[in-house]
């Protein structure tokens, strides 16, 4: 069996033969033309940053931009720039000709590429999120990007971008009731009009200017904010990570180093390592910003984002794992963390920023995000139990079965706080003394098990345990479990989570449970 | 105490015994090159070099010890609903691959493993996490196994 998801089409020209009927009720539809004006920023962008990367790698002394734009070549700089742009943008506006979407029944399709031409077929019902990403320069024309993500490893998601923000939405909802199996046939919309089946053979002026609207207008699903995090609290946050500390003693320690050592050109040396914590820091602080989670019939939705901004929407049923951690410093304030893991958000390389739930929040701010993914635990208590995952340890009162204490030898630190516990729906498993993590896996997303023991856990008669989770920031596991408790945990588990996937809800989440 | 490694009532199948060629051959191909250099230098340059070619005898030797228990102790067993697969001696490990949650199977067999009648089955799930693989079949028993996985997972195929 292939990838679930994703079909790419490897020889496009065989197309329509393949299915012709199917296709040729499709209404292929360009992106907006102002896409390449966005895109092309890019190029330009990325050939300003490598300049000024080797200036700074240069060093002062050795000349690099600044030593060409004050000699008499200083012309070069801005005609390479020039070219460059041109580049950019030509290439932009041809990779704009040669992107078209369609959306079908059951599918969407996305042809695109100028060289290596592909056509993309997702499923709906494999649909995992859907986000709306609106970059700094996409904002100015009022345009966004569509994504959808299915489970087909990296990069197999689509693409739709860029449209303008009222028909993104309306594209999301559209594709959202779609997928959540409210079937409704798309009517002829008039004005839209279709681009040419033979793709790149029909001339620009084929196309009328606006062919980006969507084919059919869904309304959106009624949508219950539930919490916002104020800036203050994340500016305070973010304040109370590691990193910060380590950037802050950085930082002390180089003007030391100067006042000492007397030679300010140290801080040239040092300089990238600067620039990456503070570009991480603020990295952070710009995609968590103004950060809001919404509950929807079609899911969970956040909102978030300084300079780009994005909403995003996972479907019911669609989160894998989630865990809830809290730093060391992040214990006076009692904040938590939550993230996710959803197949196809994974392995992305902004899996720090698709993944989060909840940038920071209180416990009860973080167990009402919980809930919002996992309305039921199954348990009659949920916030004792939760509470004992949370912040408890091996001499709480509770249903987590530990590590015994001779575990003690092999994490001498924090083996107390290894425990798991079954709940009627879902698996807890808590770890980390210092760095608070609780995990939480349904019973029905459990992928594979697997247990594990190195010379002196047998020695010590333990064993560790994981649940292999869909790639994400979630790894659950508990470690250094009584051999007997992990062999009975893997044996029950294996059997809880056939059961639950037997009576899983369906994937298209409106059709209700089969 | 029970080992949590040998679940009861489960009936394990052993790889092929050939494996152990397989994987010694290109061991001794590679630390032959450092052992035969350490002597070439030893005794051209300076004596010290026999401790060179020594510690590499020295991991061959050791990887000869090892590696026919370690192909011993691979063993894989298909149940009702799962495939089990555990390996390791010294650190063990167990896997339970439920065949619902099979994304696909891949049968890999390199120059090597085709001379010795050797083939690699291994098992995707959604995650990556998941290493299901069952190195050493005959052929016949992996396309078997594949088949045989394959069916599995389609009668139990379940979303993500």
């Amino acid at each position: 069996m292939n990838a679930p998801g994703t079909t790419p089409d490897p020889v496009p020209g065989q197309e329509p033969e393949r299915a012709p009927d199917r296709d040729a009720a499709l209404h292929w539809r360009r992106v907006h033309p102002v896409t390449p004006m966005v895109r092309g920023w890019a190029v330009v962008g990325g050939a300003i940053f490598i300049i000024g990367q080797q200036t700074l790698d240069g060093g002062p002394d050795e000349g690099g931009v600044v030593g060409l734009l004050t000699s008499p070549y200083w012309w070069t700089v801005p005609l390479g720039l020039i070219v460059i742009g041109l580049a950019g943008f030509g290439f932009a506006a041809l990779a704009w000709r040669m992107t078209t979407y369609a959306v079908g029944d059951e599918t969407v399709h996305l042809r695109r590429g100028v060289v290596f031409k592909q056509q993309r077929h997702a499923r709906l019902d494999r649909l995992q999120a859907v986000d709306v990403r609106q970059p700094l320069v996409a904002r100015l024309f009022g345009l966004s990007e569509l994504k959808l993500e299915v489970a087909g490893g990296s990069d197999s998601g689509i693409a739709i971008g860029y449209l303008r923000d009222a028909d993104a939405s309306e594209l999301r909802n559209e594709l959202l009731a779609r997928a959540a199996g409210l079937r409704n046939t798309p009517p002829a919309v008039a004005g839209s009009s279709r681009v040419a089946a033979e793709q790149g053979s029909g001339g620009p002026e084929e196309v009328p200017a606006r062919v980006d609207g969507p084919p059919v207008g869904a309304p959106e699903a009624p949508e219950q904010p539930v919490l916002e995090v104020p800036p203050a609290r994340l500016i305070a946050s973010l304040l109370r990570t590691s990193v910060t500390i380590f950037f802050a003693l950085f930082i002390a320690g180089l003007i030391v180093t100067v006042i000492v050592t007397g030679t300010p050109q140290v801080v040239f040396a040092v300089i990238a390592p600067f620039i990456g914590i503070g570009g991480y820091l603020f990295n952070r602080f710009s995609t968590e910003f103004a950060f809001r989670v919404a509950i929807s019939a079609d899911g969970i939705r956040l909102r978030h984002g300084l300079l780009e901004t994005r909403a995003q929407t996972i479907p019911p049923g669609r989160v894998q794992a989630v865990s809830l951690t809290q730093g060391l410093l992040w214990r006076g304030p009692d904040w938590w963390r939550v993230q996710v893991n959803v197949a196809g958000y994974g392995g992305d390389g902004d899996a720090g920023t698709t993944n989060v739930l909840l940038p920071v929040g209180t416990r009860d701010e973080a167990l009402t995000v919980l809930s919002l993914v996992l309305p039921d635990l199954g348990i009659d208590d949920p916030r004792a139990v939760l509470d004992a995952g949370l912040a408890g340890d091996s001499r709480t009162p509770g249903p987590f079965t530990g590590s015994p204490p001779n575990a003690v030898w092999v994490d001498p630190i924090g083996w107390r706080r290894q425990g798991f516990a079954v709940t009627g729906r879902a698996l807890l498993l808590r770890s980390g003394r210092l760095y608070r993590i609780l995990a939480v896996v349904p019973h029905e997303r459990t992928q594979s098990l697997g247990i594990a023991a190195g010379p002196l856990q047998r020695r010590l008669g333990l064993a560790s345990f994981e649940v292999h989770s869909t790639p994400g920031p979630v790894s659950p596991g508990v470690h250094h479990l009584a051999a007997a408790d992990a062999a009975e945990l893997l044996e029950e588990q294996a059997a809880r989570a056939r059961t639950a996937r037997a009576h899983a809800g369906p994937e298209r989440w409106m059709e209700g449970p089969r | 105490m029970t080992s949590p490694f040998d679940p009861a009532d489960v009936t394990w199948s052993r790889v092929s015994t050939r494996l152990t060629a397989a994987r010694l051959i290109p061991a001794t191909i590679t630390f032959a090159f450092p052992i035969v250099a350490g002597s070439v230098l030893a005794m051209t340059v300076s004596p010290w070099f026999w401790l060179l070619a020594g510690a590499f005898v020295l991991l061959l030797v050791w990887t000869a010890i090892v590696v026919p228990r370690q192909v011993r102790a691979i063993g894989y067993a298909e149940r009702e609903d799962d495939l089990l697969i555990r390996k390791g001696i010294l650190f063990r490990s167990l896997t339970v691959v439920p065949y619902g949650r099979m994304q696909y199977v891949d049968v890999e067999a390199g120059p090597l493993d085709r001379r010795l009648g050797l083939a690699k089955v291994q098992l995707h799930t959604a995650s990556v996490g998941t290493d299901a693989q069952i190195p050493g079949l005959p052929p016949e028993e992996a396309a078997r196994l594949r088949d045989r996985l394959a069916s599995r997972g389609e009668a139990r195929l379940a979303g993500l």
